[in-house]
């Protein structure tokens, strides 16, 4: 196998971990041309937000300094003629994305956990009668305008005493696998068909345009996907890990704090990473919630397109600073993601 | 302390799968659970551990009826097959963590650390994480992280599986010295009865849920209570070949040796061990055999016999030269054969 001839060299891996020449060569070509693709129109964005009008429209113009003389009258305008108006949107989204992700990880990762190590058992009967309940309950308030603590009281005790006595003869249950599906099946409809419902209820209460509102709603969207990606990571985690814990004397809660939650970290970075680049990017809740207090980003970077034609150089302001805590975010959780944390816990 | 099982079962919906466990286990005492894989040893220790609820019957540890404890207030210490070491945290705070949940002050914490890694030579490794160790030091962290409190009962649910054989060997002897030096109440739950004789004051034998026998590890071999026990202990195991019992002597196909002292019975279940049994000439045996095959071992050749469809293994010295299908008659000392009901498998005494 010394001689190999040049034909071998190019195009036979040498061995198994490793690639030919020939196949290096393309996929670093595909990889750079791929980087192009998605880098350039940051590049673009970034240097767009430097032009003048004229510019952009004699355009295209791509080297700053060659092309064309930079201009900051663009971030001057965002920043010191429109001032607030800029700036309310912007800790709007950074308030709103925050707090809703937190909540989000925090809630979704405790009821994932929950579907892991716990065993569920909903007998089909006791679901029944919970949805006859509640439809009677309802139509008891709204048409005969019962008052709704009585009511809401009345269902419960009949629940609790149903769910306690004819609810157990039921054979057929639900088990862990039909509730995670039903958590990601709110996610399945496109989030349209909730708008509206939504939309209602909110003006119903009184909380159209808050940040409770936008807080509460991109929680809500958000929970499935949280439940759905860190159920696999707690399941990744032996339960010996566990067992020895509580045989070391842990309580149910520090062991979810000193050996779950470390060893989910790469997991839980992931997610609130994904999930909060949703909220901040979110569009078209944001469009029927939030008319001016709560307003937030991509809102405002739509407004650009408004009256007076696109006024791409703001817009390309507004996108820039949009983009930059994500990246930011990204960065401080890259070290977190890494993986290979579990090596060693158990086997030789 | 003293641990006692009384008619301990346990049931996963109608699969009884541990069936009335009756053990008195003293203080100090090194007791193996031995038995088949599947057999219900580790359901069994986790019963004790806590980690699994006991379905009928009661446990006791000390004066203490633990039955219905939750583990964390057993105060019992438990190597699982697995190591289940920390992964995130150093080799300190893994052996540290039962003492740092009692909220030891932090100096005597370390000092526990040092003296738990010092019994299991580790003190050079504190400060690693578990993926930095191999599977024999990992092994040793799990020791002292149960050593580094002291518990009540030692729980070990095959510590020593995932070893190679002679990594396997040499912690084998540094447990037993470790456990006679502390004198902890100690279950070890293990298949290998090589680990089982070596290491315990008392085996017990279980098979499907039922305990069979539980003696010392030489009345276990000498005396086994049922042709079970009798199978399980020993390599190679105890032959056992079926015949009959009347007039002083068991009659099996091809022969009979000389048995006094037993009723007679149709049929009998008939146990002697490889080494109490000798090859000599055709003519002269008890029993006409036939060579099957022979293994030279380096200090003893196994000799496997034919017998119709049966086989009986014979243990011979290493200079012993015979051909497979040669002809030979084997001699069985009557002193050390069995007796068991070849019906229900147990034992038949005289
Ligand atoms: N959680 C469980 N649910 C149902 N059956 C189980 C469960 N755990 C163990 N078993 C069964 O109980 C039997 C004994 O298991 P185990 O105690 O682990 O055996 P071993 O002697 O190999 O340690 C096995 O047949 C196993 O299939
Ligand atoms: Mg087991």
């Amino acid at each position: 196998m010394r001689d190999r001839s040049l034909f071998q060299r190019m195009f036979e891996p040498p061995s198994l971990t490793e690639m030919a020449p020939a196949s290096r060569l393309l996929t670093y070509a595909i990889l750079i041309l791929w980087a192009i693709v998605v880098l350039f129109p940051l590049y673009w964005v970034f240097i767009t937000s430097f032009k003048l009008p004229f510019q952009v429209n004699d355009g295209p113009d791509f080297i700053p300094f060659v092309d064309y003389q930079p201009s900051g009258h663009a971030w001057r305008y965002i920043f010191v003629e429109l001032g607030n108006d800029t700036l309310r949107p912007y800790m709007n989204s950074v308030i709103i994305a925050l707090t809703s992700t937190v909540l989000a990880v925090t809630i979704g990762s405790l009821a994932a956990y929950a579907l892991v190590r716990i065993q569920y058992n909903v007998k089909i009967g006791t679901v029944a009668g919970f949805i006859v309940l509640l439809t009677a309950t309802v139509f008891a308030i709204t048409r005969f305008g019962t008052p709704w603590h009585i009511t809401a009281v009345i269902a419960l005790a009949l629940f609790f005493f149903f769910a306690t006595s004819f609810g157990r003869h039921f054979k057929r249950s639900l088990g862990n696998n039909d509730i995670l599906f039903w958590i990601i099946s709110n996610r399945i409809l496109p989030p349209v068909v909730a708008v509206l419902p939504i939309y209602l209820m909110f003006q119903r209460v009184g909380l159209l345009d808050t940040h409770v509102a936008m807080i509460a709603t991109y929680m809500a969207v958000n929970l499935p996907i949280v439940v759905w990606l860190m159920r696999d990571f707690f399941a990744g985690i032996p339960i010996d890990l566990e067992e020895s814990a509580e045989i070391d004397g842990a309580s149910r809660i520090r062991i979810f704090a000193t050996i779950v939650l470390p060893l989910a970290r790469p997991g839980l970075a992931a997610t609130f990473l994904l999930v909060l680049i949703l909220a901040w990017n979110e569009y078209l809740l944001a469009l029927f919630i939030s008319t001016a207090d709560a307003q937030t980003m991509p809102l405002l970077v739509a407004a650009q397109n408004a009256t007076r034609g696109p006024q791409w150089w703001y817009m390309s302001v507004l996108i820039v600073i949009m983009i930059a805590p994500i990246i930011l975010m990204t960065i401080l959780l890259q070290k977190h993601i890494a993986r290979g944390l579990m090596v060693g816990a158990v086997k030789g | 302390m003293r641990v006692q099982l009384k008619d301990i079962r346990k049931s996963y919906g109608s699969l009884e799968v541990v069936k009335g466990l009756n053990l008195d286990i003293a203080e100090g005492e090194f007791l193996v659970l031995l038995g088949e894989s599947g057999c219900g040893k580790s359901t069994a220790l986790r019963m004790i551990a806590g980690l699994e609820t006991i379905t009928q019957g009661s446990l006791m540890i000390g004066d203490r009826d633990v039955t219905e404890v939750l583990p964390k207030y057993r105060n019992v210490a438990m190597v699982f097959q697995s190591y289940a070491l920390y992964p995130h945290m150093t080799v300190a705070e893994n052996i540290g963590y039962p003492l740092k949940l009692q909220k030891k002050p932090k100096d005597e914490l370390k000092k526990a650390v040092l003296a738990a890694a010092a019994k299991v030579h580790l003190e050079d490794y504190l400060e690693r994480m578990p993926r930095q160790l191999s599977g024999g030091q990992r092994q040793r962290v799990a020791l002292a992280r149960a050593m580094v409190r002291t518990p009540s009962v030692f729980l070990m649910d095959e510590p020593l599986s995932n070893l190679d054989a002679k990594l396997r060997g040499v912690m084998r002897a540094e447990l037993k010295r470790l456990q006679a030096e502390l004198g902890v109440t100690t279950v070890y739950v293990t298949h290998d009865q090589i680990e089982a004789m070596t290491l315990a004051h008392r085996v017990a034998v279980m098979d499907a849920g039922v305990l069979q026998q539980v003696a010392p590890p030489k009345e276990i071999y000498d005396n086994p209570a049922t042709r079970f026990v009798a199978r399980f202990i020993g390599s190679p195991a105890m032959n056992i070949v079926t015949g009959s019992v009347a007039d002083g002597t068991v009659a099996v196909r091809d022969g009979s040796v000389p048995l006094e002292r037993f009723a007679p019975r149709e049929r009998v279940s008939f146990g002697f061990r490889p080494e109490d049994c000798n090859l000599v000439a055709p003519e002269d045996g008890m029993l006409k055999a036939r060579i099957f095959s022979t293994e030279m071992t380096g200090n003893e050749t196994i000799v496997t016999c034919a017998i119709g469809e049966d086989h009986v293994v014979v243990r011979m010295d290493k200079d012993f030269d015979m051909e497979a299908d040669e002809l030979v008659g084997i001699d069985v000392n009557p002193e050390k054969a069995r007796l068991f009901d070849y019906d229900s498998g147990e034992r038949v005494h005289a």
